[in-house]
């Protein structure tokens, strides 16, 4: 895994705000947000439509850059880093699960593992093994010549997962991973998620209003109106 | 990614073949209009680089015989004979007459020559032979084909009946077709015996050529004398000062019309895409992976289109030929190999500007 080693946190929020322009008016998305995420964390962040989840992920990826205060990757402000350098860092430290899955339709589901990994230079045929690895790992490898369209939602989420593992990357960021999914997928993927983080050491940051999650986070960050209501902290 | 690339284009089979039709026949415009230059470059300039004279004489001032006048009069022939090196001199008369065949009637480039020497002559026959004697003529091949003549028909030129004897070939100037009679019928057809347009000179020793020149300058100053590959270079020039350009301009337009289709198809793709492009930069594809992406497409399609024009301009070329004779073309691999690399250039410049959109596609989006 390419995490942190030395730095037991490798994500970080200080006093971040987040405001966005409509119309005029000045919207607060995410107001004064302090926070620190652990190597080997499974952090939720839970709330309602509009509580700040989806922004404060965005800001943890360095997609969007907070209006004031600092978002640090693996120790690193990412408003001081090169876009290019931020980019490579994504690829290599970050995997991301969403809620629509984003596959690549064009893609044969093994091709959408194998690619991410390109980005990193791997070797194609490394990359096709470790992507067939993957794939078994998560119960999907006999899927591997399909195309994503062909697949259910479960299964298409679960190749999602596939993807974000390619690059062995240490954080995995996703946003409502469930909200997709039946039930019983929606367990299933719960439970992966969280054997990530037991099993491998990742660390995950769920946005989510889905209270299944509860049960794998160790921190629960409660959200109301971009303000962080409370912090949880399970053993 | 140029397997991404290339599964985008068949996701959409109809718009592939339309795109790739498209380029297709922007690419037969510019090989044909690059094949009509060099089919009407080369035919204007045939006569002339057939012929085996190491000299051209002609009147002062005249520099070609495509758009220049220059009358001389025969005596200077003989003249020209008692020049020391000199070891034949051909008079050839240039007339531009009309020919009636039928009902119809046409212009010809009629060309009056010694059969005895055969310089002056058509380059190339295709069928028949030379006009040797009074009330033959020899005609273009592709004007014979026009107007539907075979040898032994018959045309009018001045109330005057001529049979075709023979077909030439490399006599095809587009606008114009030469046509070969002897010198003396040519001659009287204009009704001036004593004049010529130009005087033809062979060489005893083509290497005293220098000499020869300076010689007949310093007899006759009002004479222009060139050297084979002078006289070629000058009607090359006028030629190409003519409607030629007109062609290549208008097969830079073609060129700019198949970029600007190709950049708008792949314009296109991206915004049809846009949420894989941004879900690729979201996972932290490097920029370079996107370009290799869009760029793959543009040479995908542009190289699919270029071949297919390749292989239609062949029988299209034949088509106009057999509908329009005077239409010659000619299609070389230099002009298929040129077309091909500059196919590569505007792929290149139609994937950069597709490249624009790519910029205005964002990562973020892949979270609304």
């Amino acid at each position: 895994m390419s995490a942190p080693r030395n730095n037991p946190i490798v994500l970080a929020l200080e006093r971040v705000s987040k405001t966005y322009s409509s119309d005029g008016q000045r919207v607060p998305a995410v107001a004064d947000v302090s926070l620190e995420i652990k190597r080997g964390e499974f952090v939720l962040l839970l709330g309602p439509s509009g509580s700040g989840k989806t922004t404060i992920l965005t800001l943890l990826a360095g997609f969007l850059q907070p209006t004031s205060g600092t978002v640090r990757l693996l120790g690193k402000s990412t408003a001081e880093m090169h876009p290019d350098d931020l980019q490579r860092e994504r690829a290599r430290s970050m995997g991301f699960v969403f809620q629509n899955f984003l596959l690549l339709d064009a893609l044969t589901v093994l091709e959408n593992v194998v690619i991410v990994q390109e980005f990193c230079g791997t070797a194609r045929t490394e990359a096709r093994a470790n992507a067939r690895r993957l794939l078994n790992r998560l119960g999907v490898g006999h899927l591997a010549s399909r195309f994503p369209p062909s697949l259910s939602h479960g299964e298409r989420q679960r190749v999602a997962i596939a993807r974000a593992l390619a690059n062995d990357a240490g954080i995995i960021l996703a946003d409502e991973p469930t909200a997709s999914l039946e039930s019983s997928q929606a367990r299933e993927i719960a439970e992966i998620l969280g054997r990530l983080v037991t099993e491998e050491g990742r660390c995950m940051v769920v946005a989510s209003h889905d209270l299944r999650l509860c049960h794998h986070a160790q921190k629960i960050i409660h959200l109301r109106d971009g303000h962080v209501e409370r912090i949880e902290k399970k053993a | 990614m140029i397997l991404y690339a290339l599964r985008i284009l068949r996701d959409q089979p109809f718009r592939l073949g339309f795109t790739v039709g498209g380029i297709a026949l922007c690419i037969v415009l510019i090989l044909f209009l690059a094949a009509v230059y060099r089919g009407v470059r080369e035919g204007s300039i045939d006569y002339i680089r057939a012929n085996e004279a190491d000299l051209w004489v002609l009147q002062g001032s005249a520099t070609n015989i495509l758009r220049g006048s220059s009358i001389l009069l025969q005596a200077h022939g003989g003249v020209l004979e008692n020049v020391e090196g000199v070891e034949t001199v051909a008079p050839v008369f240039f007339l531009l007459s009309s020919v009636t065949i039928g009902e119809r009637s046409s212009t010809v480039y009629l060309t009056g020559f010694e059969s005895r020497t055969g310089l002056g002559g058509p380059p190339r026959l295709a069928g028949g032979r030379i006009a040797a004697g009074e009330g033959e003529i020899v005609l273009d091949r592709s004007f014979a084909r026009k107007f539907g003549l075979v040898l032994e028909d018959t045309v009018r030129i001045r109330n005057q009946t001529l049979r075709v004897v023979g077909l030439s070939e490399g006599t095809n100037m587009f606008v114009i077709q030469y046509a070969f009679v002897t010198l003396e019928q040519a001659r009287n057809l204009a009704g001036y015996p004593g004049l010529v347009t130009c005087f033809l000179v062979r060489l005893k020793d083509p290497a005293d050529r220098e000499r020869v020149r300076a010689d007949i300058r310093e007899d006759f100053e009002d004479l222009e004398v060139f050297t084979h590959d002078e006289f070629l270079a000058n009607n090359i020039r006028e030629m190409e000062s003519g409607f030629l350009p007109l062609l290549l301009v208008l097969a830079l337009l073609g060129a700019v019309v198949l970029t600007i289709i190709l950049s708008l198809i792949l314009s296109m793709n991206i915004l049809e895409r846009r949420n894989d492009f941004a879900v690729l930069k979201a996972l932290g594809s490097p920029r370079r992976t996107l370009r290799v992406i869009v760029m793959a497409q543009a040479f995908i399609l542009g190289w699919a289109g270029s071949l297919a024009g390749f292989v239609a301009i062949g029988p299209l070329a034949g088509v106009v030929e057999t509908l329009a004779p005077e239409v010659s073309t000619r299609i070389e691999m230099t002009m298929l190999g040129a077309t091909f690399g500059s196919t590569g250039l505007m792929n290149l410049l139609s994937g950069w500007i597709a490249l624009r959109r790519i910029r205005s596609v964002y990562p973020l989006e892949v979270f609304r």
